[in-house]
């Protein structure tokens, strides 16, 4: 557990006030009310983000979502997590996506989507470039690498 | 010559001619210039291209300075001395920086199977000392090997990789981008020297095969290490998300096209090249054994 309340706002000082506009083109977004045959996903850019990276990072839509399809899932507490292989193989060959970044929080246990991803996508025919931005609990990338 | 701003607005060719020093400066902070063949890029894109750190590009910057004052620049920065491995040295005796160390690169996966096709190649070329050594032009067998050497680098090196580089990547790119000129011109280059060698090969002209192949080798071993460690590295820095899976599929799409034997087949090739010279190698030793014995 950490109290980040005495943390500063991320905005810089004057910035310009207002809301950000949402990048979200697309519904539903959760992995298992998805379908991979939605024509959003086709050939797209696909963001497969874990539930909490959207909270942590303010300029998620801005920075990841912009131009992109989205998928969300948590690997920690969701059930089903067979059926979540399968939609990202049906990702890779039948929606033939552009590529797939995965989101995922620092902790331990977002690695289990960059796994779950592995193993989906060897089991898929067709190669897909994956890449993998892990986000710190107080909203900052530690890294943005490709597989 | 210059002022330093003028200095930045001109081709490291001339720099290096008027200032040698400068190339030292740059060397030392894994910037090798100095062994590029066309060097047309200017100085202040040769800072951004190479992605140096803030701090790195201030030192770079004062040893230019120096130089031009006619000083004596300092070393590299503390963080390149430490990457070195012992013994290593700059080319003006100063300890070398990053250039010495091996270094640790992600690439995207299109940039990655670039940088495993160079494998290849390096292997090819690591070879062609001991293939123009050994060689014996009146021989069929050699000037066959010779010339699968050459079909190796038409066929892999140019028509399959270089193809990919110069049809597809370089179009993310401005053509007319020094840096993106600059290797262009060394493709052209390294096939002026292949189509000398083959020649050389028909005429049997043994001194020719052996110059044009020898420069080949040397100007593809220095432009493979600029494009693994600067030019690519740049241009994943560059490239959008999207671009980089566009080009993961328009490559897919040229290994397919080639065919799932094509890669299979020039390895082997390869494979047989350094059995060749390594038995070469191994009968030279013996002769030299029997030599000494008498």
């Amino acid at each position: 557990m950490q109290d980040l309340r005495d943390r500063e706002a991320e905005a810089p000082d004057g910035a310009p006030a207002g809301k950000a506009p949402s990048e979200l083109k697309q519904w539903p977004i959760q992995m298992h009310l998805i379908s991979p045959t939605a024509p959003y996903y086709q050939g797209a850019d696909v963001v497969l983000a874990a539930d909490c990276t959207a909270f942590a990072l303010g300029s998620f839509h801005a920075d990841y979502l912009k131009g992109k399809s989205l998928a969300i899932a948590c690997p920690k507490l969701d059930d089903g997590l067979d059926v979540y292989s399968e939609k990202i193989a049906a990702l890779a060959d039948e929606a033939q996506i552009n590529t797939l970044t995965v989101v995922i929080m620092q902790v331990p246990c977002c690695r289990g989507l960059v796994a779950l991803t592995q193993r989906a996508l060897a089991d898929a025919k067709r190669r897909v470039p994956v890449k993998v931005v892990v986000v710190g609990i107080q909203g900052e990338i530690l890294s943005e690498d490709w597989l | 010559m210059k002022t330093l701003e003028g200095l930045l607005n001109s081709e490291i060719k001339d720099v290096i001619a008027y200032h040698p020093e400068a190339g030292t400066v740059l060397a030392d902070h894994g910037v090798g210039c100095v062994t590029c063949q066309v060097g047309t890029c200017l100085l202040k894109d040769i800072v951004a291209i190479h992605g140096l750190s803030a701090d790195e590009e201030r030192a770079v910057m004062a040893g230019i300075e120096a130089v031009l004052a006619g000083k004596t620049p300092a070393g590299p920065t503390p963080k390149a001395t430490a990457a070195q491995p012992a013994g290593a040295s700059g080319a003006a005796g100063r300890p070398a920086a990053a250039t010495a160390a091996a270094p640790s690169i992600k690439y995207s996966p299109p940039m990655a199977q670039l940088v495993e096709e160079h494998r290849l190649i390096k292997r090819w070329v690591a070879q062609i000392p001991a293939v123009v050594a050994a060689m014996d032009l009146d021989r069929a067998w050699d000037r066959e090997l010779v010339l699968d050497g050459i079909d190796f680098v038409r066929s892999y090196a140019d028509r399959f990789h270089h193809a990919k580089e110069e049809d597809i990547l370089f179009g993310y790119f401005d053509a007319d981008s020094p840096a993106i000129k600059a290797f262009v011109t060394e493709h052209e280059i390294a096939r002026s020297h292949v189509r000398e060698a083959e020649a050389g090969v028909a005429a049997r002209d043994a001194e020719s095969v052996a110059r044009h192949l020898g420069a080949y080798g040397e100007l593809l071993a220095s432009h493979i290490k600029r494009e693994d460690e600067v030019l690519y590295p740049w241009m994943d820095r560059e490239l959008t998300t999207s671009q980089v899976g566009e080009l993961f599929s328009r490559f897919a799409a040229v290994d397919e096209a080639a065919g799932p034997r094509f890669t299979k087949n020039y390895t082997s090739l390869v494979e047989r090249i350094e059995r060749w010279t390594e038995s070469q190698t191994e009968k030279q030793t013996q002769t030299e054994k029997v030599q000494v014995a008498r």
